[in-house]
């Protein structure tokens, strides 16, 4: 293996030296070794231009980057949206592409970066925009296939092939990372500048002629290497030594450009937004599966810092042990039993493995199988994985990174760091924090609380409510605090990036999307819903215009359910406004009864509902009816009588709908009480098939005018008759439905009930409580209980002498 | 055939490769008392991709132990370090033949072994008396019966102790104060009973999770060994590899010249497997048997049908025959098991059938026998 790498033959095709005009020098992204190697041959090369692979529409970022205090992980976030129909067609919503380009300590690119702003040289990139790269690249291919989170720099072309495998076969190691870390990690370490150069650019050549020409085609590849070539030339013709740092499986590439593939056009630069954000260590770890480089970024950058350190020749020794000691006294917090003497014999085995496996200094593998072999006590199951678990963690690491000052951050990103600050939000804990909110006793509060709502609204992945009233379901309104969860992702920023076209603040963001979001809702429901998420945000500056736009899809709209669930939500806000501090913001009342009215206009007609829709209905009719007891719409209850009158009038009628109906009736004005009684009995006394919903017809009455039964012995007589008259079988079909309108009562009224039911069968102390054992046979089987306990006694007894 | 025994030792069934190794190995640095070196006994159980050269002749490396390589590196350092080695996983996974293959390699003796079972007492562990001699001479170094823990104290090898868990919890706890002071007190003999471990001695303990799991191990026991889980094979290609090269050894041992079956093998490998899974290469869920359904009885299974095919047939491995053995394997815990091989010859086999045609059909058409 170390012949096949050392390369002889790659030195005649790609040369590296060090008086060549143009140097190239061949990176794998987030590589310690390269990033060293680099520094040295930077030192040496001594260049006045330093070109990097990266898109160059971040080129003006680029002093963000460099800056002394910004600290990484840090990446780039390119957007592009594909307004003009270059990369998609037909009419629906022009697609969205995205990705990021992350930078560690150790990524060769940022020291590069670093370096040249040190030296006061232009440094920069020499990609093809984000956007061009994307019209280079074929449909689903490279940077445009689907993926959560695509990376821009990926290493799959170093990875992911056969040769690859079947080197690891050879070597007999189990992946594409363990073979990196031994031949080019630890071992490269260890070899001069020209040597490891030409060690890399040997594995990459073997690569690139292991990946068929026509995959870099439709990937983008070769479009991006003629572009870059070209960049260079330009370069070489201003300067006298230019350093050229890119992908080493690109190198052949930029020295064999095939111009026919440049691409044709090149895009404004502002239709492809770019930004800097913050990064954490977990996003840039290639375990969490977006291929954004090398595995367990914090153990790696922990190396970077030691190779700088005092003793950089035991700097993986030094790191290996460190992290062997941090994960026995973090399993020791645990409570696990760790001893120091464990973590004496781990370092050993990972010593002596690396020995056996004829590394240089042990790694992140030997690091893995030392806490396998000595930390893991039992078997390696689930449960007993813990210590790698711990240790995954901890290689992962948990930094987050920072931006310097006046770097370019969109105003609604700054506004909501603001606002952090402001109700003493983390920032930078990694793990989830609990806060609860008084939301009606204190004004701060409820600022926090409208805060967390307009994350919620746009989507930000920053806050979860976790208790409270919810007003957009009907649900928990007797609550009088919220509970929120809240973590900081790299999410947060993308997202807040992504809105940041909407507006400054996050109000102004909020009110900008929820107009447009009423502006295109169809459905008075939708309008309402919206109404109430503006409210809880307490945007209360747009409330006029969302009110305007509601009142449109309140008259536009004929759908019952979706006006009666309207009605429910500005009912809420009616009744809200106040303790939620929103009073005047908008003149809710007028809303709701703009829809009251129109509710009442389509009641009558909702005579023939099915099974299915009678109970939304109900609760339809059961919400108009307390809307008017309220003192302010009390005016309302004549026209709502007046329209349920027509409703029962109508003929068909769901027997539910009707029974329910007339509870409320009866409600209003007792005189209804006579229509009840007929009612009940047209469907008792009526064909079978009407004496069938007869129960459907007490279940819509209990559940408005339970009272009747209670109050009224008359009713519950004739219902008494009426079921007494019933023959058996009759009774039986009836009984499931009989069950469910008797539901509506609870336990003591169903006993008062039938203790009422009992005394008309002249049953006057009749016991309602069976016993479920008979008096004789209890006392029966507590004597023989009795029996066996002392016999028990006295065998135990008997037992202790013997 | 006089001398021929049915099972030969590791390290004389590989006695070539050994000395070849040994010969090879002279300028390796060694732990003391270490007959290979940490690299050629990984070379002796991994196998090399070319020959070894040695003295004038060449001699193959062949891989003995196919699974999981960074286990055996593993297991080679706990064993040159200060803790004992406990192999644990499913029965049949190959801990007592790799246990085996690790002490032939280092000390050149697999047979120093104690059986863990419920009847284990503490002096077939460390030492028992020659009554006789204890009688008319008292106690005294030649009146003592040494037992394995006591040889591989005294020699500087290595002590096997199979089923380490199967033994009561106080006897497992002997091993305690030998493994950490590496030092055994023997009462009877005075100011000489102590016994000074010679470098070169540890214990391999293998424990199956079947039985009696290890955590019922003490947690000072457990303190004073590395643990390594041996999983079952996750490969079918392999798994059959497996099958062919163990039953091939077998048959040669035997005597039985017939040609091995691929076919048959690749039907046991695969059963086998998915059986263990719960599932099967197109994605069908299964009903895993509660019965162990590892490599070691695939290969009984697959030994089986060949010596009926060679003594009772005409040499050719009958599909009807496998299936018959493989319902005595399996049925041995409940009649459930038989319904959820049934079944899945009635889904998966059958589904195979269809598609591949071949031996999958004779199997397939063999199910009668699993009433």
């Amino acid at each position: 293996m170390d012949a096949l790498l050392s390369g002889e033959r790659t030195a005649e095709v790609i040369p590296f030296s060090l008086d060549a005009p143009v140097l190239y020098y061949p990176v794998r992204h987030h590589s310690p070794a390269c990033a060293r190697h680099l520094e040295q041959v930077i030192a040496r090369y001594d260049p006045q231009c330093i070109l990097v692979e990266g898109p160059e529409n971040a080129n003006d970022l680029l002093p963000v980057l460099t800056n002394p205090d910004t600290r990484a992980p840090v990446a780039l976030y390119y957007a592009y949206r594909d307004e003009g129909r270059l990369l998609s067609e037909g009419d629906g919503e022009p697609e969205q592409f995205c990705c990021y380009y992350p930078f560690l300590d150790h990524s060769p690119e940022l020291v590069a970066l670093r370096a040249a702003a040190e030296r006061g040289i232009p440094g920069r990139f020499i990609d093809l925009g984000y956007a061009e790269i994307l019209l280079a690249t074929q449909s689903a291919r490279g940077l445009r296939t689907e993926a959560e989170k695509q990376n821009y720099a990926s290493d799959r072309y170093l990875a992911a092939n056969r040769f690859q495998q079947r080197l690891c076969e050879k070597a007999g190691l189990r992946s594409f990372e363990e073979f990196w870390e031994k031949y080019f990690e630890t071992a490269g370490m260890g070899l001069s500048d020209e040597a490891f150069v030409r060690q890399m650019n040997t594995y990459c050549l073997l690569s690139r002629q292991n990946t068929p020409e026509v995959e870099l085609r439709e990937d983008g590849c070769l479009a991006r290497e003629a572009h870059m070539a070209r960049r260079v030339q330009e370069a070489a013709g201003q300067y006298r030594r230019v350093l050229v740092v890119a992908g080493g499986f690109h190198i052949w590439g930029l020295l064999h450009p095939d111009p026919s593939h440049l691409p044709p056009r090149t895009l404004p630069a502002g239709a492809q937004p770019v930004y800097p954000m913050r990064y954490t260590m977990p996003a840039a770890d290639a375990l969490s599966g977006y291929a954004s480089g090398m595995p367990a970024p914090g153990f790696y950058a922990q190396v970077w810092q030691a190779l700088h350190g005092e003793q950089p020749e035991r700097a993986w020794s030094d790191v290996v042990l460190d992290y062997l000691v941090r994960t026995g006294r973090r399993l020791r917090r645990d409570g696990d039993t760790i001893s120091a003497f464990d973590e004496t014999c781990a370092f050993q085995q990972a010593q002596m493995l690396a020995h056996l496996r004829e590394k240089p200094e042990p790694g992140l593998y030997e690091l893995r199988d030392a806490v396998l072999s000595s930390f893991v006590k039992g078997e390696a199951s689930l449960s007993g994985m813990g210590p790698l678990r711990v240790l995954g963690e901890l290689t992962t690491g948990q930094a987050v990174g920072q931006l310097c000052d006046g770097a370019l951050i969109p105003p609604l990103a700054t506004d909501f760091d603001k606002k952090c600050a402001c109700f003493r939000l983390l920032r930078n804990a990694a793990s989830a924090q609990e806060i609860t909110l008084s939301i009606f006793s204190q004004s701060k509060h409820r600022a926090a609380s409208r805060f967390f709502h307009q994350t919620v609204f746009l989507e930000c992945g920053f806050a979860r409510r976790t208790k409270g009233p919810d007003l957009l379901h009907g649900r928990d309104r007797n609550l009088i605090r919220e509970s929120w969860t809240y973590r900081w992702t790299t999410a947060v920023d993308v997202a807040l990036i992504e809105h940041a076209v909407s507006g400054a603040t996050m109000e102004e963001a909020c009110a900008t999307e929820l107009r447009q979001k009423m502006a295109v809702a169809a459905k008075a429901q939708q309008g309402a819903q919206l109404l109430v998420q503006g409210f809880l945000m307490g945007i209360g500056d747009v409330a006029d215009d969302l009110a305007g736009s509601m009142d449109r899809l309140l008259l536009a709209d004929g759908d019952f359910t979706s006006l009666c669930q309207a009605c429910d939500c500005l009912s809420t806000l009616e009744e809200w406004q106040t303790q939620y501090g929103e009073q005047g913001s908008y003149d809710y009342p007028a809303l709701l009864r703009r829809c009251f009215a129109r509710v009442l206009q389509l009641l009558p007609g909702m005579n023939t509902v099915d099974d299915h829709g009678v109970l939304g209905v109900q609760q339809a009719c059961i919400l108009l009816y307390q809307v008017t007891g309220r003192a302010a719409f009390s005016a309302l209850r004549r026209p709502l009588t007046e329209a349920f009158g027509r409703l029962v009038r109508r003929d068909p009628i769901h027997p539910a709908l009707h029974g329910a109906v007339l509870g409320l009736l009866y409600g209003s004005d007792p005189a209804w009480k006579k229509s009840i009684d007929r009612a009940i009995q047209g469907y008792l006394r009526g064909t079978r098939n009407m004496m069938l919903r007869s129960a459907a017809f007490l279940q819509g009455l209990f559940c408005t005018a339970r009272d009747l039964l209670l109050v009224d012995r008359d009713f519950l007589g004739h219902i008494d008759a009426l079921l007494v008259s019933l023959d058996e079988a009759d009774f039986t079909a009836l009984l499931p439905e009989l069950r469910l309108a008797f539901s509506y009562f609870v336990p003591m009224e169903t006993d008062r009930i039938a203790r009422l039911a009992a005394e008309l069968h002249g049953a006057r102390t009749i016991n309602l409580y069976r016993a479920g054992v008979d008096a004789a046979a209890y006392a029966r089987a507590e004597q023989v209980d009795a029996w066996a306990a002392a016999r028990l006694d006295a065998f135990g007894e008997e037992g202790d002498e013997g | 055939m006089e001398n021929a025994v049915l099972r030969p030792q590791a390290e004389q069934r590989y006695r070539e490769e050994l000395e070849a190794l040994r010969l090879w190995d002279q300028e390796n640095r060694k732990p003391q008392n270490w007959l290979l070196s940490p690299r050629a006994v990984r070379l002796f159980i991994l196998g090399s991709r070319t020959p070894v050269r040695c003295g004038g002749q060449t001699v193959t490396i062949r891989k003995k132990y196919l699974g999981n390589d960074a286990l055996v590196e593993r297991c080679i350092i706990t064993l040159a370090g200060n803790r004992g080695l406990m192999l644990v996983g499913e029965p049949g996974t190959a801990k007592t033949m790799l246990s085996e293959l690790l002490s032939a390699a280092i000390s050149g003796c697999s047979t120093n072994t104690v059986q863990g079972t419920a009847g284990t007492t503490e002096d077939m562990i460390k030492y028992s008396w020659n009554y006789a001699l204890l009688l008319a001479n008292g106690p005294s170094r030649q009146a003592l019966v040494p037992a394995p823990l006591y040889v591989g104290m005294e020699k500087g090898i290595l002590t096997r102790f199979e089923e380490l868990t199967r033994t009561p919890a106080e006897v497992q706890d002997s091993l305690i104060s030998v493994l950490s002071d590496k030092v055994l007190n023997i009462p009877e003999l005075g100011d000489d009973g102590l016994l000074f471990a010679r470098p070169g001695f540890n214990v391999i303990g293998t424990a199956n999770t079947r039985d009696k799991g290890v955590n019922e191990m003490s947690s000072a026991l457990k303190r004073r060994f590395n643990f390594e889980t041996v999983q079952p094979v996750r490969d079918v290609a392999l798994e059959k590899q497996i099958i062919l090269n163990e039953v091939g050894a077998l048959a040669d041992a035997a005597g039985i010249t017939q040609p091995l079956d691929q076919e048959a093998a690749e039907l046991l490998a695969t059963t086998y497997h998915e059986l263990r899974e719960g599932v099967s290469a197109e994605g069908q869920r299964l009903e895993k048997p509660a019965a162990v359904m590892s490599t070691a009885e695939a290969i009984s299974v697959y030994y089986q049908t060949m010596m009926t095919a060679w003594y009772y047939g005409d040499g050719r491995m009958d599909e009807g025959c496998l299936v018959e053995n493989l319902v005595g394997a399996v049925a041995k815990e409940s009649q459930e098991d038989m319904d959820k091989l049934a079944s899945y010859f009635s889904t998966v086999v059958r589904e195979k059938a269809r598609r591949e045609g071949g031996a999958w059909t004779r199997y397939y058409q063999a199910r009668g026998q699993l009433k």
